[in-house]
């Protein structure tokens, strides 16, 4: 009864993968991996100092009316009120807005561009999914019914063909039946991840002594010696990366109290501004689709993301020493910019993606900074502590059965049609949407190879015959007639032999869809080229005959014509404007002259002269005056030329 | 201990001073009598530093400090600053905030544990204030004003929040602050209580019009005077009082 009672205390506390307490680690034995296991986190250890100081009449609130998240105490309620989540939601609040709930903030907080005081968020996933755990089998249930957390998802699956989950379970003897273990299976290299049998060995064989935190030069090279990992994190222009020992540093507090820290080794975050804001995507994506723009904002964002890289690069060739005798690396980097960043080909490249060390974080992350890494390691370095109870879990999942059971039943048309199809038919299928890209895309080579590789007979027809889109055009001919594709229709009619005088089930032959004069002289050509006898060309209501050159010639005709047509429409056109032209200079000169006459009489060429030279010194009219005089017998002498 | 006073003929006592436990600090006016309430109340215990802030006389709503720190809003003068770092205990630290919404005591309402402000406030604000006055900083709105130091009266021993407030934002508030709250008015019902009152761990002071049951309220939850530990009425049901007014 002490011992049970003593092993409850231990489950309290955050239970270290690489320092776990030594007679639980005895204890502990591998559950095999298709038992179903629900995951509870652990509760976070009691620290309240003003617990002791609160009141009666204190009230206690349990849920934030706001954004509908529950906590169990004063010290959750007060991290939700600071996170961004409540942040957003009293924001929104104030403009009249609705709250987002939990799982809707968490989908909306990529996209939103609200200003929410530009913090990270910081642990209230974890203190919120904890939310409502009276029951084991009520969080199950929950946790199901939640759509943001697919890792979890798998967990509480437990179907015998999700092979990986991410969490391995383990029991022990000395802990209550229903309680399990999670260690994250990432943690583990990957040969110990192939004998999943020896897990507990792994285990035992991981763990670490513990550093003291007093002497600190020496603990700084017993750091980098002894195991670390190396964890980073890029996205939208975030930048964050750790080392991490994976010995626990122990600080000794005020009273003796021992404090186990993780201890960092080195950490860096870059934010740089390469996100366009609104559309979304990287700079260099954004280039890639659509051809470089040449703004102010795509310059700076292009800018900031050749720096990013060069910082990011530094940074990894700084540490290329402790990355390389990293245990792990734990890389989150999603998308072509950010994995090029990380691992292209580069002079000095520090991370490669064939690394076996390599991981994803097995869970969902936020935005890189230095806190989420240290939450991700913490998530990942922690024993998760499940307790479920397993009759209850079993009629869970009985019920769960019975429902998918019966969900599934009215449904079997689908099931029971599809196995119905026999080869012809999918063969079918398949030249149908084969033949009918090529005549959409007016292929007419790759349309006669086709037809001649698979030998599909002149008569063919679209299947299945009673879907919408072949009612209309139910064979090769008719669609390419109703496409307007005349090399088509010349190629089906000489080279394949298609029938002209089939009818779609509207009655009407491919001739009557075709939508323009080109597509109509192809039938008349393949008339002509065929010859009478070949169809019955009046039941194909194909008018008379025409040749090649006669179409041609009729076309170069009607060429002409427009042409001539056109040049006529220009001449008059110009003769148009001229004469606009000259009468609006008429009309200008004429203005002009009145003008001169309101102010009263007209002035001699003798009197503007003199109004232009008023003003000027003796010497400037002079030359004024000599250079007139030149002008004048220029004139006169080109005159006499000219005559 | 919960007495009445009025400065100038204004009820608003909250807007023309400022009172922690370790200062106070009222505007300059031709009010002795207001003054004489504060001396009377404070003299030896704690210093009263008469003072304005960018010229003004509505110090309570542009400062705001308890025990710890005072903040001062960016328009302060050098003078201002400078005669409050001469008056004021070598303990409490002053800083001047660049901030947009320069009436501090309009945006924060804090005690000496933690502070409810503005939601609107700036980030670097909200370190400042938990650096220099040593609170926790929460951005909440009371009773959906974002004024929060406007309609909330705070000292370590509980608090007033506008009389309109919903009892689940008050428990969660209380929660939040682990301090008692009760929704109440001062003044004769006038909703702002941060203004209308100046109040810390051992006084209380409102404006004149202030009924009594408006006084025993306030003296109740701040646990002044006989509802003190100790007192008359301790142990006595917040709840009871509270219907009994209501």
């Amino acid at each position: 009864m002490v011992e049970t009672s003593h092993m409850e205390e231990l489950l309290k506390r955050p239970l270290y993968v690489y320092d776990l307490p030594p007679e639980l680690l005895a204890s502990l034995t591998a559950k095999t991996t298709s038992q179903p296991v629900a995951e509870q986190e652990p509760e976070p250890s009691p620290t309240d100092l003003e617990q002791a100081a609160q009141d009666s009449a204190i009230a206690t609130s349990s849920l934030c009316s706001l954004c509908k998240v529950s906590y169990n105490s004063v010290q959750e309620q007060r991290s939700h009120v600071r996170s961004d989540h409540h942040r957003f939601n009293i924001k929104a609040q104030l403009r009249g807005n609705a709250p987002l709930d939990e799982a809707e903030f968490a989908k909306a907080i990529g996209e939103l561009d609200e200003s929410i005081s530009g913090s990270e968020s910081s642990e209230t996933e974890e203190e919120d999914a904890e939310g409502g755990t009276d029951t084991t089998l009520a969080a199950l249930l929950k946790k199901r019914a939640k759509l943001a957390h697919p890792n979890e998802d798998v967990e509480t699956e437990g179907v015998p063909n999700t092979p990986k989950q991410p969490l391995l379970w383990l029991s022990s003897s000395s802990l209550p039946s229903n309680t399990s273990l999670g260690v994250y299976r990432a943690m583990l290299s990957n040969a110990e991840q192939d004998e999943p049998a020896h897990l507990v060995e792994t285990l035992r064989r991981k763990q670490l002594a513990p550093i003291k935190a007093r002497t600190n030069n020496k603990a700084q090279d017993a750091a980098v010696t002894g195991p670390h990992i190396f964890m980073c994190m890029i996205g939208g222009g975030h930048f964050a990366a750790m080392l991490v020992s994976l010995a626990p540093e122990i600080h000794r507090k005020q009273g003796g109290v021992e404090d186990r820290q993780a201890r960092v080794i080195a950490h860096k975050t870059f934010h740089r501004y390469t996100t366009r804001r609104k559309q979304g995507g990287s700079q260099s994506a954004s280039d890639a689709s659509r051809g470089a723009a040449h703004s102010a904002g795509s310059s700076l964002r292009r800018y900031n993301e050749a720096a990013l890289e060069k910082d990011i690069r530094e940074v990894l060739s700084d540490w290329r020493e402790m990355i390389d005798t990293a245990e792990l690396l734990f890389v989150r980097a999603t998308g072509k910019t950010n994995r090029k960043t990380l691992f292209g080909q580069y002079d000095g490249q520090v991370l490669r993606q064939n690394d076996p060390r390599l991981r994803g974080f097995p869970f969902n992350t936020r935005r890189a900074t230095q806190g989420e890494l240290m939450r991700s390691f913490k998530e990942l370095t922690r024993l998760k502590v499940s307790q479920v109870d397993e009759a209850a879990l079993a009629a869970a999942e009985a019920k769960r059965r019975e429902q998918e059971l019966k969900a599934s039943t009215p449904v079997p048309k689908p099931q029971v049609q599809k196995p119905k199809l026999s080869k012809e038919e999918e063969a079918g299928l398949l030249h149908t949407s084969q033949i009918q890209a090529l005549i959409r895309r007016s292929k007419v080579p790759a349309l006669m190879s086709y037809i001649t590789n698979n030998s599909i007979p002149p008569s063919f027809t679209f299947t299945p015959a009673d879907s919408p889109q072949n009612f209309r055009c139910p064979t090769p001919l008719h669609l390419a007639a109703h496409h307007d594709a005349p090399a088509v229709v010349t190629a089906l009619l000489t080279k394949a032999g298609s029938d002209p005088t089939a009818v779609n089930n509207e009655g009407r032959t491919p001739f009557e869809l075709t939508g323009d004069r080109a597509t109509r002289d192809a039938f008349r050509i393949a008339r002509h080229d065929l010859g009478e006898s070949e169809w019955d060309w009046e039941a194909a209501r194909v008018p008379s005959a025409v040749s090649k050159a006669d179409a041609e010639s009729r076309a170069e005709k009607e060429r002409k014509l427009a042409e001539e047509e056109e040049s006529s429409q220009r001449k008059a056109r110009l003769d148009r404007l001229k004469r606009e032209e000259a009468e609006r200079a008429a009309t200008s000169r004429t203005t002009k002259s009145g003008a001169r006459t309101v102010g009263g009489l007209e002035k001699t060429a003798a009197e503007r002269r003199d109004e232009e030279t008023r003003g000027m010194t003796p010497e400037m009219k002079m030359r004024l005056e000599r250079e007139r005089r030149a002008r004048a017998a220029e004139e006169r002498f080109r005159k006499m030329q000219g005559q | 201990m919960a007495v009445r006073a009025q400065f100038e003929n204004s009820n608003e006592v909250g807007v023309f001073s400022c009172l922690t436990n370790a200062y106070a600090i009222v505007a300059v006016g031709a009010s002795e009598n207001f003054y004489s309430v504060f001396e009377s109340e404070l003299q030896d215990v704690i210093p009263i530093c008469h003072a304005t802030i960018a010229g003004t006389r509505i110090v309570g709503r542009l400062i705001v400090g308890n025990r710890k720190g005072l903040l001062v809003p960016t328009t302060t003068t050098d003078q201002e600053l400078q005669h409050l770092r001469n008056t004021l205990p070598d303990e409490v630290k002053i800083q001047r905030i660049e901030e947009r919404l320069s009436a501090l005591g309009n945006v924060i309402c804090c005690n000496d544990h933690v502070a409810i402000v503005h939601p609107d406030l700036e980030r670097e604000t909200e370190e400042i204030i938990a650096d220099v006055l040593g609170v926790e900083v929460f951005r909440q709105t009371v009773a959906d004003n974002v004024l929060t130091g406007s309609y909330m009266a705070l000292s370590n021993q509980g608090g007033i929040v506008h009389p309109k407030t919903s009892i689940r934002d008050q428990d969660e508030l209380s929660s939040l602050l682990q301090v008692p709250l009760v929704a109440g008015s001062v003044n004769r019902g006038s909703p702002v209580v941060g203004a209308g009152m100046v109040v810390n761990d051992w006084l209380a002071i409102t404006g004149l019009d202030t009924t009594a049951t408006e006084l025993s309220v306030v003296e109740s939850v701040f646990r002044l005077g006989e509802m003190a530990p100790g007192g008359a009425a301790a142990g006595v049901n917040k709840d009871s009082i509270v219907e009994s007014f209501y």
